[in-house]
């Protein structure tokens, strides 16, 4: 049904507002730049945004369901990045066909952006019902996005239970939005907290940063230039882990006890 | 094991004497009546239709028409009689009662003369919203996430952290426990009984095991004997 090298990857959580959309549009670019050909995908039928974090709302002719009714060829509904021209944005349909979307419906689209593309990435809507599943059914793997919280924590690890079921593997974990200084101080849950209850592997830590709000709202993701906040550089990191490059992940919360430590120590050195 | 009288479910149904093991010999109708005398000092009132449990007490038609007249003057009417000795069972259908056998699921009580309930092995960690009920004693290798639930009829031992919710004889059997690697559940519910998790740290590498003392749940560390073996 695909070709042979083409990754399915569907982006989800369970809870809604944990930085699915961010990710995908993220690590779509990312991807991108570091020369893999790259198509996102918008799964998100009902509240559509992908398009708008890419930002490219305005160029927009076909969708993904003219697709499937055979008005236009696939290609034709392509968005091709502006700076990023191996990225490809196929976007969701009108949220008023929401009915017609079945799982083989997205197989279909799936199979069809599989031949073209290396990397597939799925973005998934919030919650577990009909948009879940039919997003489910066209991944091969998935990454779950999550924030230290216990209730985004809850609904992931309830995804991560669904997705077995569905036979979706490797399922991987992205904790977003990640507050070193809290977590140091242990007003949130911390790393281990979070990988003990989902026991998946950990495909990136990403700090919470204005940066992503501001990038979000010029609809231009942080990993197109070149990445100087922590975001963006995480964001480029968990790119590079998925193509199977070994870059260790560091527990921000501890290494900047490291560095506190260090700094201290510095400046008594100094000052005596 | 004393008799004791268990009023019915719904109003209408009958109230159910189990007359208990034969141990020390006591006479069928003494247990009858010492069932009867523990009733005077509860509120409630029992009258209507009973189902007598016999067991393996082998009881003759006078014993049993003797049971039915003490029963009668209490305002309960016996109606049918659940045995598994055939004399009493002959003797009952002489009388015009319904007769049973014990029921083929493990009665609740954990008596000894029942086998061991079979266990459900389930090779995996159960995640938020997963529901697993067995009536038998369940045997998880993983973890029970926050959100996931885990009932039994028998025991509930989890090989891994317990941290959502566990329901160890939920049929009535009071003798059920509830063991796990690390015992921090949400709640836990031994027969009717229903507790809040423990909030502190679990002991580091101590296996620890709930029981049912009294009407509470006690938690403490887990005894090294398979709970199934007998």
């Amino acid at each position: 049904m695909t070709s042979a090298n083409a990754r399915l990857i569907l982006i989800c959580s369970g809870k809604g507002g944990v930085g699915k959309t961010t990710l995908t549009a993220n690590l779509g670019i990312a991807l991108a730049r570091q020369g893999e050909s790259v198509a996102v995908l918008d799964a998100d039928f009902g509240l559509r945004n992908l398009d708008l974090l890419l930002g490219l709302e305005n160029r927009i002719i076909y969708t993904a369901q003219d697709v499937l009714a055979g008005t236009c060829r696939l290609e034709q509904a392509l968005v091709r990045h502006k700076q990023q021209p191996t990225l490809s944005l196929l976007p969701a349909g009108n949220p008023r066909m929401l009915e017609w979307i079945t799982p083989d419906d997205m197989r279909r689209i799936a199979a069809l952006l599989a031949e073209q593309f290396r990397f597939v990435l799925i973005d998934c809507p919030a919650g577990i019902e009909d948009g879940f599943r039919n997003a489910a059914a066209a991944a091969e793997e998935a990454i779950v996005v999550t924030t230290p919280e216990v209730s985004a924590v809850r609904d992931a690890d309830r995804v991560i239970g669904l997705l077995n079921s569905m036979g979706v593997k490797p399922v991987q974990l992205v904790l977003n939005r990640v507050r070193p200084e809290m977590m140091a101080n242990q007003e949130m849950l911390s790393v281990t907290d979070v990988t003990d209850i989902l026991a998946l592997p950990l495909l990136g830590l990403v700090q919470e940063d204005k940066q992503v709000i501001v990038s979000t709202n010029k609809g231009e993701p942080l990993t197109l230039g070149e990445p100087s906040t922590p975001a963006g550089c995480a964001y480029q990191n968990v790119a590079r882990r998925l193509r199977g490059d070994a870059v260790p992940i560091v527990d921000p919360s501890t290494e900047r006890r490291g560095l506190r430590s260090r700094l201290r120590k510095l400046m008594t050195t100094r000052i005596f | 094991m004393a008799a004791h009288l268990i009023a019915g479910p719904v109003s209408g149904q009958p109230h159910s004497l189990d007359l208990g093991d034969r141990t020390g010999d006591t006479e069928a109708l003494t247990a009858v009546a010492d069932a009867l005398e523990g009733l005077r000092h509860s509120e409630r009132r029992l009258v209507g239709p009973l189902r007598l449990t016999c067991r393996n007490r082998s009881l003759t038609l006078p014993e049993l028409r003797a049971i039915g007249g003490r029963l009668e003057r209490q305002g309960l009417r016996l109606v049918e009689v659940q045995a598994s000795a055939p004399d009493t069972l002959v003797a009952a259908a002489a009388l015009g009662l319904v007769t049973s056998w014990p029921e083929p699921v493990v009665a609740p009580r954990g008596s000894d003369e029942n086998a061991p309930p079979e266990l459900t092995i389930l090779r995996r960690t159960l995640r938020s919203g997963d529901q697993v009920s067995s009536m038998g004693s369940v045997l998880v290798l993983g973890d029970v996430n926050p959100g996931a639930m885990v009932s039994a009829a028998g025991h509930v031992l989890v090989w891994g952290r317990l941290r959502g919710k566990a329901h160890a004889g939920k049929n009535g059997d009071r003798r059920a426990r509830i063991t796990a690697l690390q015992l921090r559940p949400l709640q836990l519910r031994i027969a009717d009984v229903v507790a809040r998790g423990p909030d502190d740290d679990p002991p580091p590498g101590l296996a620890e095991q709930a029981v049912l003392v009294g009407r509470e749940i006690r938690i403490e560390a887990a005894s090294p004997l398979w709970p199934l073996a007998n």
